[in-house]
């Protein structure tokens, strides 16, 4: 019963992580792009728990608890509070929303295209739906490049690693579960120091966009 | 545990014990300690090369963490030679450093590099492996690198100089890596055995051989990658530039006989016409820009040129005899280019050793400004007297013995039983007699200058004026370096059998010892006794001796007043030649090659034309091949960096899209 619902289980999942991402992209308020983030957390676990329940193994449904707690809860937790607690200032982004989408449709085209190359030999659902965690690692450095605030920056940041996540998770059925310990862990405490950065900057210059850091250069 | 792979543990070992008593000596012991351990360090690199080169097995293994085969130190005879003459000029140097080196000098710092330096020269000639080789190679430029930063902080233009030698040292590096690779890649291995298997006629070889050739030259100082030379050199304190000239350069020399020897022997005729070419040009270039010199360690610094010039004129003629089957002519070109690089590690670091202590002394490397030091400093006059006679390759120093052999191998080169060899062969040397001919006529003026402009005369300063002699520990090694310039020169023939031993088994000269202790290069009929000759020439001496004294004592010395002094007695150092009017004739002579640069300005008394209050002239000899050949090009270059510079402006989201496209890039490249 449950592997005719996998495929579509799979594509559901997968579906709200692309989803997810590219309305990161059209929306410039930062709280709704952690609260977009947390919804994306929450889909990345139950596709960990999907591939779990169909291999049959606890330890990646552990996992799936692990990524739900770190990239579901904890993380967006942090950037909320962080948020709330300054003075909010919207995104004014590099590209236009319109631009953005089409980019965001191209990069997916682009995705699908080398996936087809890269992953040929590989059979099975989840391998189809490897392209759509490349697409995320895209999606998240369109956003890092296009956006001013280190908030959103560091959103991006948190959705390319996302993808490559989600890559990780569909083409090898699942990462051992110190691994993604180390590697969740990893992600959070990136996410605190560059909070503390971007406080730092706030304090220096009273706002956090990183056009202002020019002066590194020779 | 053979005697061989102890040497070289306890070469390791010392460096370590160097390197410990740099650190945490105070500075007041500082110089003491660590030059005994660099002294040590380099007498148990001789011991280890004596033993090398005398046929002594064994290899020492060092694993490593990387994926690769263990580094393997195991030096055969040639390797064996060298590390013998790196070594003792390492410990001339260490000793020498004992006493000269101070402040900077004996910084923490300098004394760590020098300890590395050292060991890295030591131990490059018992590589058997590109790895090893590359890695001691390396270990030896970073330590000399820092060494020279050690004076950075009290004058500017060691920077500068810096920059010039790393990009110099980086560019032979990237040659040598580029070299080896197209042989490793050819060969399927990294050892030198693997290398040796190579066909040298194959196109791979001789782009390798081109490759190898413009590294291996740039370390040893040859036209047109010597440029690094005036620069680095006279920034030098005196032991580091006897160590770096007097023993760094035959590391350049050896990658040259690895190559010929051990790995390509046999090549073709045009390898040897090639190498003939650049050592010819770097001989004469060489020793012209030494000629017109009068800064002290800038002339030696080019001499060095010239002399490395020479070996590789040898080392290409005896590549071009093979390939012509004039084999005796060859193996006596072959010896002749490695005796060439013994005397001039003797003569050119005693040299360096003898413009340390005159810097000491006087506190000036101006010829111009120097004078008298003969009386002043009779120890380091003596020393560095027998070692210009050595670089002007006079009678009975090994300098001689090496350009007569050279010589002889090219003048008998071109026939074997009176048949023109080839027609390449019959061309080429008698060139390459005629351009050592020129040097070493020039060699000789060159010296002649460098002695008797800065020890007789009298001083044309005051700071010469009070130059002292240095203390006990500065005169050990040059007096050692002096003995080693002429007994190298009275004992050619031991030396000739052992140098010929070294390049075996590819290679057998055929010469031996007559004599007392003289050499006897059988093929091409060349006979050499200089300690006969001195024997004799000092039987004959003795009466003529014995006459001048009698009549000497017969006759009192009359004194009178010198004749161009206008009668009076108003004789005044400014009276003398300097070295640039000495060079003057040269100057007007090469002018097309040296391109001097003068600037005469004339100060009248008052309204007088005709009276003049003072002149002041000035000549500059620029470095043609810097001024042609490297600024255009650092001229491109700058112009393209300040082009790449608007690419890099300092925006984070630029270097972001920079990435961004790179990966769209890879990732459509990947897809197609």
């Amino acid at each position: 019963m449950f592997t005719t619902i996998y495929p579509q289980l799979i594509g559901l999942c997968t579906g709200t992580l692309l989803l997810t991402s590219a309305l990161m992209v059209w929306r410039h308020s930062l709280l709704a792009s952690i609260r977009l983030l947390s919804v994306q957390g929450f889909a990345l676990a139950a596709l960990v728990a999907v591939i779990g329940v169909e291999e049959g193994e606890v330890e990646v449904i552990l996992v799936a608890v692990l990524v739900l707690l770190v990239k579901g809860v904890a993380l967006p937790w942090v950037l909320a509070r962080e948020t709330h607690a300054t003075t909010r200032t919207d995104e004014a982004p590099r590209l236009n929303p319109t631009a953005a989408l089409l980019t965001v449709a191209l990069l997916t085209i682009l995705s699908y295209v080398v996936a087809s190359r890269l992953l040929a030999g590989i059979d099975g659902v989840s391998a189809h739906a490897a392209p759509i965690g490349l697409a995320m690692v895209l999606i998240g450095f369109l956003l890092l490049v296009t956006r001013r605030q280190a908030g959103s920056q560091l959103i991006g940041f948190l959705v390319l690693d996302n993808g490559i996540a989600t890559v990780a998770f569909l083409t090898s059925g699942g990462v051992p579960l110190f691994l993604e310990l180390g590697i969740s862990l990893d992600v959070l405490l990136v996410v605190v120091i560059l909070y503390v950065f971007a406080g730092r900057m706030r304090s220096k210059f009273g706002n956090t966009e990183i056009d202002q850091l020019r002066k590194l250069h020779d | 545990m053979t005697a061989l792979e102890a040497g070289m543990l306890g070469q390791t070992l010392l460096l370590v014990l160097a390197v410990a008593a740099a650190l945490l000596t105070p500075t007041p012991w500082r110089s003491r300690v660590s030059g005994t351990f660099c002294t040590l360090l380099a007498a148990a690199g001789i011991v280890t090369g004596a033993l090398a080169l005398s046929g002594g097995t064994g290899s020492l293994s060092i694993p490593t963490a990387l994926p690769l085969d263990p580094l393997v130190l195991s030096p055969d005879r040639l390797g064996g030679l060298v590390m013998v003459v790196v070594s003792s000029v390492g410990v001339l140097a260490s000793l020498f450093g004992i006493g000269s080196a101070r402040v900077a000098s004996a910084s923490r710092t300098a004394w760590l590099s020098m300890a590395v330096f050292l060991c890295g020269m030591q131990l490059v000639p018992a590589a058997t492996d590109v790895v090893t080789f590359l890695l001691f190679w390396e270990i030896m430029t970073l330590g000399s690198t820092a060494l020279l930063l050690a004076h950075h902080a009290t004058r500017g233009t060691v920077a500068s100089a810096l920059v010039w030698y790393s990009a110099m040292s980086q560019l032979s590096f990237f040659f040598v890596l580029a070299g080896f690779a197209m042989l490793a890649g050819q060969a399927g291995g990294t050892g030198f055995a693997d290398l040796a298997t190579i066909d040298p006629y194959s196109w791979q070889a001789s782009v390798a051989f081109l490759l190898l050739l413009l590294g291996f030259g740039g370390k040893a100082e040859l036209v047109p990658l010597h440029v690094w030379v005036p620069r680095v050199l006279p920034e030098a304190p005196g032991h580091v530039a006897a160590a770096m000239s007097g023993a760094m350069v035959n590391i350049g020399v050896y990658g040259a006989l690895l190559v010929l020897v051990r790995l390509l022997p046999n090549g073709p005729a045009w390898w040897g016409v090639l190498i003939m070419v650049v050592g010819g040009v770097s001989a004469l270039y060489g020793i012209l820009q030494a000629s017109v010199a009068s800064n002290l360690k800038v002339l030696l610094a080019y001499s060095t040129t010239e002399n490395m010039g020479l070996v590789f004129l040898g080392l290409g003629a005896s590549v071009l005899l093979r390939a012509d089957n004039a084999t005796a002519a060859a193996d006596a070109a072959l010896v002749a280019a490695l005796l060439l690089m013994l005397s001039h590690a003797a003569f050119k670091s005693t040299l360096f050793l003898g413009a340390g202590a005159v810097a000491r002394a006087a506190g000036e490397m101006n010829l111009d400004r120097l004078g008298g030091l003969g009386s002043r400093m009779p120890w380091t006059a003596a020393a560095f007297g027998a070692a210009a006679m050595g670089a002007a390759a006079l009678p009975v120093t090994s300098g001689f013995v090496a350009e007569w052999m050279l010589l002889q191998s090219l003048i008998h080169g071109s026939r074997v039983d009176g048949e023109v060899v080839s027609v390449t062969a019959s061309v080429a040397m008698p060139l390459a007699v005629a351009v050592i001919a020129l040097t070493a006529g020039l060699a000789l003026l060159t010296f002649v200058k460098a002695y008797g402009i800065a020890f007789l005369a009298r001083p044309r300063s005051p700071e010469a004026k009070l130059a002292v002699e240095v203390p006990v520990i500065m005169r050990i090694p040059l007096v050692l370096g002096a003995l080693l310039v002429v007994g190298l020169g009275l004992l050619p023939g031991p030396l000739a059998v052992a140098v010929g031993g070294a390049v075996g088994p590819e290679f057998t000269p055929d010469v031996r010892t007559i004599g007392l202790a003289g050499v006897d290069a059988r093929g091409i009929d060349a006979v050499l006794d200089p300690t006969t000759f001195v024997v004799l020439a000092g039987l004959l001496l003795v009466p003529v001796l014995i006459a001048l004294f009698v009549s000497a004592r017969r006759h009192p010395t009359r004194t009178s007043p010198l004749p161009w002094a206008g009668g009076g007695s108003r004789l005044r150092p400014r009276m003398q030649y300097t070295a640039t009017s000495y060079a003057e004739p040269l100057v007007r002579v090469f002018d097309d090659v040296l391109r001097p640069s003068r600037d005469v300005e004339v100060t009248h008394v008052g309204e007088s034309r005709y009276l003049v209050e003072r002149v002041h002239v000035e000549q500059t000899v620029s470095d043609v091949v810097e001024t042609r050949l490297y600024r255009p090009v650092l001229n491109l270059m700058q112009r393209a960096g300040i082009l790449a510079r608007r690419a890099q402006n300092g925006s984070i989201h630029r270097y972001l899209s920079y990435s961004f496209v790179a990966l769209l890039l890879v990732l459509i490249v990947v897809s197609l």
